[in-house]
Order: structure tokens, then sequence, then C-alpha cells
């Protein structure tokens, strides 16, 4: 196993396998985003796309996962016919990417390692990463792009706080650990005494 | 599902799909980020009358069409009707003036006003759906790439876009794959039969296999490009970018229209500062 330095964990490593991991996870962030989810209020609703990015960012890093995120998110305008919210793209970025930094705290799910210790920083991380993006750059933003409605961007920043960090952390905690179980290639094999 | 997704793979022969790559997107975007940065009507209709224009041109199936045309347009009215019940007097701060046509109390009111800023609303939305839904159906994924890579995007990122819209409809294919072999083995989706819970908790063990399959096809896929030599070289050509046709060279002129307009609209809202955003004919 090669250790990557910072930089590599922040960046994610860039080949053809990343540019095709973003854009398949691009691609079901979409669809799932326009079909794979209840609505709780308008343009937000508890979409399961949210996983995406969990698992983007857990096998090739947290900058891939916001792309994955962010551009899954334009896909998603353009199919959906909403309208454009570039706004909402640059949050999901944000969310992506903290969600994505999971590796930085040693969890390879590429290699099956993801520990009970890695679920609870990936929570963390979820949380906060919905926070920033939605609670503080999406109504930023709207506020600058569109300046209009910050009640109810509140209100949807609010709903897609609460709902996507639930769907990142109820739907992709065990999908993860499936995910590195799944992967685990002679991990499991223990010392003995 | 597949039949409310619009990725075309075999481009047509109507004047907008002849066009090259470059031009569509180009015009898209254009439209888009005027769209986005307008609430004036006087720009916002022509371009929707243009959109519709577009949209019939493509020739598109009718059926299809109209069935999402109308569910957006419920989506939004439904969101308008929301942003009402929330704020009634939403007028006033849009347009600059209440006036009141009706009273359901002294909260719910219907004020000419708000009335003017929903039915900008709801134009400008459905302008840049339209404009969206035209857009999609008469581009396929390479042109998108080579369009996107006309404007200086590095390949990459354009490799992203069109492999992402490629993919689409695959998902839509497994997605349907998974679902009927998992009812084969018992899986109950019918609303009828089963709660909304269980429905969910159904789904997400489609979910799964169909994450896991688009992530294990990652590797082949990459595999596939790097034999191919995919990012080796500093720059990329793209096979389906051809030269421009005459529609290509005749919409030049237009392209710098809406170039010039939407400079033209930043520079008025930063030099002219309007009070209010909405211009509505009855207010000076």
């Amino acid at each position: 196993m090669n250790k990557k330095t910072l930089g590599q964990k922040l960046l994610g490593t860039w080949n053809t396998k990343t540019i095709v991991g973003v854009a398949i996870g691009a691609a079901l962030f979409g669809v799932l985003m326009n079909y794979g989810g209840i609505k709780v209020t308008t343009n937000t609703s508890l979409t399961s796309a949210y996983v995406i990015p969990a698992i983007v960012g857990a096998l090739f890093g947290p900058l891939p996962a916001g792309l994955a995120a962010g551009l899954g998110n334009v896909v998603a305008d353009l199919l959906g016919g909403w309208g454009f919210w570039f706004d909402w793209s640059i949050g999901n970025f944000v969310a992506g990417y903290f969600a994505g930094l999971v590796g930085l705290f040693g969890a390879d799910v590429e290699n099956g390692v993801f520990t009970p210790k890695h679920a609870l920083i990936y929570a963390i991380l979820c949380v906060i990463g919905c926070a920033v993006g939605f609670g503080v750059v999406t109504p930023f933003l709207t506020y600058m792009w569109y300046s209009s409605e910050l009640t109810i961007t509140w209100i949807q920043a609010w709903a897609a706080i609460v709902s996507d960090a639930t769907v990142l952390i109820v739907v992709g905690l065990p999908l993860l650990f499936a995910l590195a179980k799944r992967n685990a290639r002679g991990t499991n094999l223990s010392k003995e005494d | 599902m597949d039949d409310k997704l619009f990725i075309t793979l075999v481009p047509g022969n109507t004047f907008i799909d002849k066009l090259t790559g470059k031009t569509k997107v180009r015009i898209f975007l254009l439209l888009i980020i005027i769209l986005t940065a307008t609430w004036d009507i006087r720009v916002i209709f022509p371009i929707f009358i243009l959109s519709i224009i577009m949209l019939v041109s493509i020739k598109p199936d009718v059926k299809k069409n109209i069935a999402v045309i109308i569910f957006v347009l419920l989506m939004n009215i439904f969101n308008l009707f929301l942003t009402w019940i929330i704020k009634p007097d939403y007028g006033l701060e849009m347009v600059g003036a209440s006036t009141v046509l009706f009273r359901f109390s002294d909260f719910f009111i219907v004020t000419a006003e708000t009335m003017w800023y929903f039915l900008v609303r709801l134009m400008k939305f459905m302008a840049s759906f339209l404009v969206s839904l035209t857009f999609i159906q008469s581009i396929t994924p390479s042109e998108l790439a080579a369009g996107l890579h006309s404007i200086k995007i590095p390949y990459k990122i354009c490799m992203i876009v069109s492999l992402a819209f490629r993919y689409i409809p695959d998902i839509t294919r497994d997605f349907t794959n998974i679902k009927i072999s998992m009812q084969t083995r018992g899986l109950e989706l019918d609303s009828r039969k089963s709660s909304i819970f269980t429905r969910l908790k159904q789904y997400v063990l489609i979910l799964i296999p169909l994450i896991i399959t688009s992530f294990d096809r990652v590797g082949n896929i990459a595999n596939a490009m790097d034999l191919r030599g995919f990012g080796k070289s500093k720059d990329k050509t793209y096979y389906c970018e051809h030269e421009d046709t005459r529609g290509d060279k005749l919409l030049v002129p237009f392209i710098i229209f809406l170039i010039i307009l939407y400079i033209a609209l930043v520079v008025i809202k930063a030099v002219y500062k309007a009070p209010y955003e909405v211009w509505a004919p009855w207010i000076s």
C-alpha cells in the first residue's frame, strides 16, 4: 500500500479511473436526485442521491466527491427542469467535499479499511459539510446571484441540511461498511497469539 | 423511468440538430445565463417564445414532452403557491407596490404586483426549462463534450460531463433489470400492497446493487480509455465536431447579439440601480 501525501489526499489522485468514477457518480447523482427521493420542501428532497458523494469520496477522495455532487446537481437540473440553481450546485460541491474527507483520517474503503471510529468521523464530517455547504455557502450565493427569497432559501437550507445529512449517515454508513467488506482482501487476517 | 429521460445518442436531422456542438453549447449557455441574470419580462418573454419555437423545430416526441412539461408546470405553480402562503404580499418587495385585488383575510391578500411577479417568475423558469429540454434532446454526449471544449474548458472535465450523460441510459436500464429481478424474488413494490416505509427499505435493496455494479464498471471503462491513450497528450480533438455548416455561420451574429445583451443587462443593472428587482409596466 503506497502512502499518499496530504496534498494528494486533499485533491484526490487524478487518473483515468478517477475521471470515470466522477462521471458515473455524477450520472447516478443526477438520476437519483430526480427519481430517487421524496419531496420535503420545494427544491429539496430526502433523496438517495447523497450516498453517491459518500462512495465517490471513499473511493477516490474529497475533490472527486465534491465534483460528482456539484456536476451531478447540474445534470439533475438539466434533467429535472426546475431551472438552474448553481448556488445549490456549489453547496453540494462543498458538502460532497466534506463527506469525502474521511480518507484523511485513515479510512481506505478501496482496500477494506473502515472501522466504527471512521464511521463516527464520517458522520461528524457529513454534518459539518452539510451545515457549511447548505447553511452558509448556498444562502450566501443565493443572495449574491439571485438576490431574493432568503426566507424560503433558509427553509430549504434547513431541510437540505437535515435530510441530506440523514441520508449521508443513515444510508451512507451501511453502504460504506458493505463496500469496505466487499473490498477487503487480506485485511481480515488476525495475528495469532 | 426510461421514458422520462431524454438523452439522445443519435443526432437527428433538423436545423438545430445539424449545428455543431460548439454553436449549440454557446447558445444554450448564453440563454441560460441571461435567463438567470434578469427578471425583466421584456427580455424573458422573447426568449420564452424563442424556446417554444426551438423546441417545436426539433420535432420531439410530442407525448413524452407534453407529459414532462405539464409536470414541471404544475411543480412550478405549486412552488409559487407555497411562496404566496409564506408571503402573500411578496410583490411589494419585488415590484414595489401593492394593489389589492382580492382579500381572503388581513394576511392572505392577492395583489396585482404579486401576481405579476409570479407571472414573470413562471415565465422565467419555464423558459429556462424549455431551453434545457431542447438542448438535451438535440445534443449528443460527444457533441456536448466538444462544445464545452470549444469554450476552453479542460478536456478532462468535458470527458466527465459527456461520460455522465452517456451513462444515464445505462443507469435506467440497470435499474429496471435489478428491479425486475428483485421482484421475481418476491420484493413487493406495489404501493397498494406495502406501506411506504417498507417500500423505502426495498428501494434501498435495489439501490445497493445499482451503485455497486456502476462503480464496478469504473475499472473496465477506465481501462478501455487508457488502452486508447486517453490522457496521454495535453489536448484532445473530437471526432464528432464537424466543420461549420451554413446554419452555424448564420447564427454567429445571434451569438454576438446574446453576448452584447448580457453585457448590457449587467451594465444597466450596475449603473442604473433599479429600486425593485422586477419591472412592471404600470410602475415607473
